[in-house]
């Protein structure tokens, strides 16, 4: 039945006079005409004469379907208490956040100042990889007792530890590579000088 | 009746079953880590790693191969910054490197970031680490064997090693302390085995290798003022000599002592200042300690937790018919 009424929709489209009665029910039905409106709107494409946007109505069915959504989140009420409680509430909360905020900025500048002081110390030892770490700056559980090296305005004696840090280092890295000589002579030595045999 | 029996059977089986793979869960590790030293010793292998420290990365490129009469050669260089190439066949091993003109030393081994002991004998560190097998993951696109060496006392760190499950290689090397804390990693980027080995590797079967620097005799057994009375066990001294470091001209009393898996350097000499509070820093795993006590600086440097090296340096004494 509707495949025939289509089929009428169609038949009008290409010029067919149809009886008053069937007009009328495609009037009626929206989704027939609907469908008489795509029809049209086919044949101009195909024949050339649409314009260069199609105006495609869009905004009417979005509307539509915006009207047509279940409220999910709380329903609608219009009662006065609530709303005079919420209004409570929202006094109560405000100060908080308020307060939250300026917490939050307060984090954010004590960030910035350990992010700037951070960035001067990797500038002080322009070629170290390695940083200080005072031996009782750390967490480990010792019960050793020394003083923690605070010497603040001492760049000198920094860069000099920094220097002889890295002087350790590398002489340690040497070293090792000298004295791999005397480690793995004995047994492996014979053993190379079998297999040369 | 039957059934229930069998079934009984079943139970016991299985029990039993599982209290075995608890027993042998150390003796599991091992053949890892023994085909882990017969892979990087006959392979014909070209790779590439990265070892992750402090934040940044050092790629290098890593060749091995066996020539036609079963020699080892190989080639390890870091990729970044000035060149440091280590090269070795026939019992030589060079260091090319900024800081000294080339030099070749008598090794059978390079020494770079992959601890030498993996292609030797791994049973000699059965006396102080243990040997876990954990698990199977994937690392490098393959599937891989986790195998943690552990060690027995507090005093060390522990490393980690993933295995390829189809040809033994490593794949992936972290340090770790003991509360489980990555202090430095090496992870493997690209690995190929081949049957021949590569170019250059033939390039450095042409090669002439720089003059093998001579030590001479005793120098590396010298009677030192300076003794260290603590170490952990299974630390012995590989070398004792006094020489400048190179880049101070500092004269130092110097001992180096290995475990079979770590280095440790002690130093002492006469400082400037009187007393110095204890001051370290860390390099990836590598610690450096130093601190000044009645005018005599003692530093400690190596792969141990602060809290070890510490008790090493505190041990430092001069023997007692020696004048500092």
């Amino acid at each position: 039945m509707s495949v025939n009424k289509f089929e009428t929709v169609s038949s009008i489209v290409d010029n067919y006079q149809p009886n008053d009665e069937l007009f009328e029910e495609i009037l009626n039905d929206s989704h027939l005409s609907a469908t008489w409106q795509r029809y049209h709107l086919m044949g101009d494409v195909m024949r050339g004469e649409t314009s260069d946007v199609i105006d495609l109505d869009l905004s009417s069915q979005i509307a539509a379907a915006i009207t047509d959504e279940p409220t999910i989140l709380a329903p609608r009420t219009n009662n006065a208490f609530t709303s005079k409680l919420k209004a409570k509430v929202v006094q109560f909360a405000k100060p908080f956040g308020q307060m939250a905020i300026a917490a939050s900025a307060a984090g954010l500048m004590v960030m910035g100042v350990q992010q700037n002081t951070a960035e001067t110390d990797a500038l002080l030892p322009a070629s170290q990889v390695v940083k200080t770490m005072p031996f009782g700056g750390t967490a480990e559980p010792v019960s050793l007792n020394f003083q923690q090296t605070s010497r603040p305005s001492e760049k000198e004696a920094f860069v000099e530890q920094q220097r002889r840090f890295q002087a350790l280092l590398s002489d340690h890295q040497q070293q090792i590579k000298l004295s791999s000589v005397v480690v793995n002579n004995t047994p492996k030595q014979d053993k190379a000088e079998e297999s040369a045999k | 009746m039957k059934l229930i029996s069998s079934l009984l059977l079943l139970v016991t089986l299985s029990t039993s079953i599982a209290a075995n793979e608890n027993e042998s869960e150390n003796e599991k590790a091992e053949p890892w880590l023994e085909r882990l030293a017969t892979s990087l010793q006959t392979l014909n292998f070209s790779t590439s790693f990265v070892v992750v420290k402090n934040n940044q990365a050092e790629p290098y490129h890593w060749f091995h191969g066996l020539d036609e009469n079963g020699h080892e050669l190989e080639i390890l260089s870091l990729l970044n910054g000035p060149r440091r190439d280590v090269l070795r066949k026939q019992g030589i091993v060079s260091y090319i490197e900024p800081e000294l003109p080339p030099y070749s030393v008598t090794s059978q081994q390079i020494t770079g970031p992959i601890p030498a002991v993996f292609r030797g004998d791994i049973t000699a560190l059965g006396k102080n680490y243990d040997f876990v097998s954990v698990g199977r993951s994937r690392v490098l696109g393959r599937p891989a064997q986790l195998i943690r060496i552990v060690s027995k006392d507090p005093h060390r760190y522990g490393h980690w090693l993933w295995l390829d499950q189809k040809t033994g290689m490593l794949l992936k090397l972290a340090l770790v302390t003991r509360s489980g804390q990555l202090l430095e990693q090496i992870q493997f980027t690209h690995l190929d085995i081949t049957a021949d080995i590569s170019e250059s590797l033939q390039q450095l079967q042409q090669t002439t290798l720089p003059k093998v620097i001579e030590i001479p005799d005793g120098y590396q057994e010298q009677v030192l003022q300076w003794q260290v009375k603590w170490l952990p066990d299974g630390f012995v001294q590989l070398n004792a000599n006094r020489h400048r470091i190179s880049s101070t001209k500092q004269p130092v009393e110097f001992m180096l002592f290995n475990d079979g898996l770590v280095d440790v350097s002690v130093y002492v000499n006469p400082s400037e200042d009187n007393q110095r509070a204890t001051d370290y820093v860390m390099d990836g795993a590598t610690l450096v300690l130093n601190q000044v006590v009645k005018g005599f600086e003692v530093s400690v440097v190596g792969k141990i937790p602060a809290i070890t090296a510490k008790a090493i340096a505190d041990s430092v004494v001069l023997l007692p018919n020696s004048t500092p």
